[in-house]
């Protein structure tokens, strides 16, 4: 089957940005990074069961500026990846789908997976 | 897996992967900032284990049929369609697979 002449599906270059266009894809690069942080919570746990030694060199690397830039990224695209799939399931029950409510409802999850980020690092560091 | 289900899983394992995903990345930058006594002491509680069992299984089920969506829409070569498909189902079981037996014999 010769499917090279379909058309290319979502076509990323032409559209104007919008939010609702913007979300949609954020909510599969942040999928495909939730994968990374998957894989990055395994490697972790696997650190820590091959012993102290390999467990410490890790744990220098989360300790330091670039480990907490990376955990707090992978916070926040969960939380943003989470977030929006609320949205979705909102979709799914067949709510939310005027243009309104859907830009405000995007409007929301972006500030919210933000504040979770942060109420998440603030609280697992037991700074409130 | 037909479409039809691809789409309810996908659904049923965001809601069951959902509240243990938020717990466990509390546990992260939490445990991110102790020593490997306090790590070691946390990942054998049973508690930890088994929220951390389902999270990764569901999780990598999840991350899965969720690929295999995008690839749907990236990839139009149905051969490399196939093998990438292949590689992301059997990396979905070998990770999680290999993360829990050292989480269950090491802790």
């Amino acid at each position: 089957m010769n499917n090279s002449k379909n058309p290319l599906s979502p076509h990323l270059q032409i559209y104007r940005w919008q939010i609702s266009s913007l979300l949609s894809i954020v909510h599969r690069i942040t999928g495909i990074l939730n994968l990374l942080g998957l894989i990055f919570i395994s490697v972790w746990v696997f650190s820590a069961g091959l012993g102290e030694n390999l467990y410490e060199c890790f744990s220098f690397l989360l300790k330091s500026f670039f480990g907490k830039f990376i955990i707090i990224g992978f916070t926040w695209s969960m939380s943003f990846h989470l977030l929006t799939g609320i949205r979705h399931f909102f979709w799914d029950l067949g709510y939310g789908y005027e243009i309104k409510t859907a830009n405000f409802s995007g409007i929301v999850v972006i500030a919210s997976s933000l504040l979770l980020t942060v109420i998440l690092w603030l609280s697992g560091r037991g700074l409130i | 897996m037909k479409a039809p289900q691809k789409w309810a899983f996908q659904r049923v394992s965001a809601l069951i992967v959902s509240p243990f995903i938020v717990w466990f990345f509390y546990i992260l930058i939490y445990l991110s900032g102790e020593n490997y006594d306090a790590v070691t002491n946390f990942f054998s509680k049973p508690l930890f284990s088994s929220i951390t069992i389902i999270l990764l299984t569901v999780g990598f089920f999840h991350a899965k049929i969720g690929l295999s969506e995008i690839f749907e829409d990236y990839i139009h070569n149905e051969k490399i369609k196939n093998i990438a498909n292949l590689l992301t189902l059997l990396f979905s079981i070998v990770i999680p697979a290999l993360t829990i037996t050292i989480l269950l014999y090491k802790f």
